[in-house]
């Protein structure tokens, strides 16, 4: 049901926009592409790309969001809680301030790296290489990185105005840039991630049970951790690294997804992708059509839709409840 | 108290002085009892026009692009003896004091009331008028407000008549020009734009005799002096002249925009690509800033309407946007 409207959101999301298309455009397009037809270029270079990167980011941080909720039993635990967004954010920005350069391909260099060692810096702050291993631990430490690096983020962009119209622009997520992101090599990284957490689906399982029961079922807490920490990494990484920081998603798609289909991990990461996908790829659609001819970005519209959401999911959750 | 009543009423030629220096502004008043001579300049371009009058402000503030002592090359050679501080980010109060400024020049400068009030306690300080936005202050009305407090006024007379001769001779040179359309674009952060009617980069143009982008003044400016544009449709930049600004020298996602290739602007090579210096320059907008870009945009502008799509426009070729 999820993934059909998903196809359907999808088709509608190449024909809607502020200009109109004829659908035979689109075969047209496809058959013989034109460089200076602008009809060509909006169905090629800006609608599918776009439509792409809605897919990749949205399910990818779908998945991440439902593992790391279920792997720190905590309903309000994001991606973002990692350091994923603000290590990216950082690195961004540092490199922005040091090489005076701010373009695409600088950011696609520049935002998965950043992502990825921020989140095994706070993995090792909050104890992962050690034998004791802690969620909340984990979840604490993530909470110290991302104070401190938005501290420095805010130094820096407060001393240079080019920083800060680059971070401007980034911070709020977006699909806009999808033509010129890295599409094709995070969409690799982010099925890895999703196979990953599909393979260690039911070790994640008996990890939520906590302490002993998942020892009893023989889980090695610090291994499933750090499997965690890569599927987290890999796919909340290939997120940012297309569309920038997107609020919210990470917070509402795992409580919908046990709504609509409670139990089996494995069904539940292919939900959380599928729903993930669907939110931010509507999210885009309203966006562009919201305001029309301008632009609401993305990261805009989910948190924006997602708020409501959330606040419905809070009232839903009975207190001490797990998952 | 009647000593200083006395003293007025004993000399009407300082007060007839006096009179002369009154200025009236968005926060009010602001009285000079004797001409300037050191001189604390806030406003991210206000430095300029001190300098073009032969003063060397004790500070100026740093918009972006580093320059030494905060000072666009246009203007190095304006620079006396004793650089200015260059101020970074907020202001600082006692930084401030420890210059010793007999007048402190707010124009331009973004101050608050309340920081307008704290910095009136070192010296004066000068505000836009209320019929100008705070960063909208025309140029030639600047340079003449500042001139009345520093005692310069036919200097400032002078050098407005220089930089007007330069806008006339271009226009004498080129009277077709005043049959074109021009537009002033920019492309950052995976978003397109066009600055209104009323920017000043866009004035400038109209000072050269082109005419706006036809449809720019029903264009809804939500973002004030620029509007962002739908990716899918940048047919408004399409004008018989195409200036892009950009605050770097390089701009590698406008070289991969595919949709610019669709316009005509571009397949018939007239295109311009104004670098870090020459944008700044057009943002500047200052009577030292406009005569350097008026000679560097000339050659660029004759080549991009010569009437043949194979003349070479240099800025446009460097940056790449052409082949």
């Amino acid at each position: 049901m999820a993934a059909l409207c998903l196809i359907a959101l999808a088709l509608i999301s190449l024909f809607i926009g502020p200009r109109d298309i004829a659908f035979d455009s689109f075969a047209a397009a496809l058959q013989a592409y034109d460089q200076y037809d602008a009809e060509h270029v909006t169905l090629m270079q800006i609608r599918l790309p776009r439509l792409w990167a809605a897919l990749i980011a949205g399910g990818a941080l779908g998945v991440a969001a439902m593992v790391m909720q279920v792997v720190t039993r905590n309903p309000f635990a994001d991606p973002g809680v990692l350091g994923i967004n603000a290590g990216a954010a950082f690195f961004l920005i540092v490199g922005t301030t040091l090489l005076g350069r701010a373009d695409e391909a600088f950011v696609a260099v520049f935002a998965f790296p950043g992502a990825a060692l921020m989140a095994l810096i706070v993995f090792a702050l909050g104890g992962g290489f050690l034998r004791d291993i802690n969620p909340i631990r984990l979840v604490l430490a993530g909470v110290a990185v991302n104070a401190l690096l938005a501290s420095l983020l805010t130094a820096l962009v407060l001393l240079r105005q080019d920083s800060l119209d680059v971070m401007r622009f980034w911070v709020a997520g977006s699909l806009s840039q999808a033509t010129t992101r890295p599409l094709f090599e995070m969409s690799l990284i982010a099925l890895a991630g999703a196979s990953l957490a599909m393979a260690l689906a039911t070790r994640f399982e008996a990890f939520a049970l906590g302490g002993d029961m998942s020892q009893g079922l023989g889980v090695r807490p610090g291994r499933v951790l750090a499997g965690a920490l890569i599927v987290v990494t890999l796919c909340a990484g290939a997120a940012v690294s297309v569309a920038g920081p997107i609020a919210f998603l990470g917070l509402i798609v795992p409580p919908i997804v046990r709504v609509l289909s409670p139990g089996d991990l494995r069904l539940g990461l292919l939900m959380s992708a599928v729903i993930g996908a669907l939110i931010l790829l509507f999210a885009d659609v309203l966006g562009r059509v919201i305001l029309s001819p301008l632009e609401v970005r993305a990261g805009i519209m989910t948190a924006l839709l997602g708020t409501p959401l959330f606040l419905w999911v809070a009232r839903r959750m009975s207190p001490g409840q797990v998952s | 108290m009647i000593g200083g009543a006395a003293t007025v009423v004993a000399a009407p030629a300082v007060f007839a002085q006096e009179r002369a220096l009154v200025f009236e502004h968005i926060f009010g008043e602001t009285r000079l009892t004797r001409p300037a001579k050191r001189v604390a300049s806030l406003g991210y371009t206000s430095h300029d026009a001190l300098l073009a009058l032969g003063i060397t402000p004790l500070c100026v503030r740093h918009w972006y692009g580093a320059h030494p002592n905060g000072i666009w090359p246009w203007a190095q050679d304006r620079v006396g003896e004793d650089p200015p501080l260059e101020l970074f980010g907020e202001i600082s109060a006692e930084t401030l004091a420890a210059l010793e400024p007999d007048l402190i020049i707010g124009l331009g400068s973004g101050i608050s009331e309340a920081e307008y009030a704290l910095f009136s306690q070192i010296a004066p300080v000068l505000m836009h008028k209320p019929e100008f936005g705070a960063y909208a202050t025309p140029w030639r009305e600047g340079l003449r407000m500042l001139s009345r407090a520093v005692d310069r006024v036919e200097r400032a007379e002078s050098v407005i008549a220089d930089v007007d001769t330069g806008f006339e001779r271009l226009r004498h040179a080129h009277p077709d020009w005043s049959k074109n359309t021009a537009a002033v674009g920019w492309h950052f952060g995976g978003q397109t734009g066009i600055f209104s009617k009323d920017d000043s980069r866009t004035q400038f143009l109209m000072e050269l005799g082109f005419q706006t982008a036809p449809g720019l003044a029903d264009l809804n400016a939500i973002d004030g002096f620029y509007a962002t544009l739908s990716p899918e449709d940048l047919s408004l930049l399409d004008t018989d002249v195409l200036l892009w600004i950009s605050t770097w020298d390089e701009n590698p996602d406008l070289v991969d925009l595919p949709m610019r290739r669709t316009l005509a602007a571009h397949r018939e090579g007239r295109e311009v690509f104004s670098d870090h210096v020459l944008s700044g320059a057009l943002s500047f907008n200052s009577a030292l800033s406009i005569p350097y870009a008026i000679e560097r945009l000339e050659p660029e502008l004759i080549a991009a309407l010569d009437g043949t799509p194979e003349t070479i426009v240099p800025s446009s070729q460097k940056a790449g946007l052409t082949k």
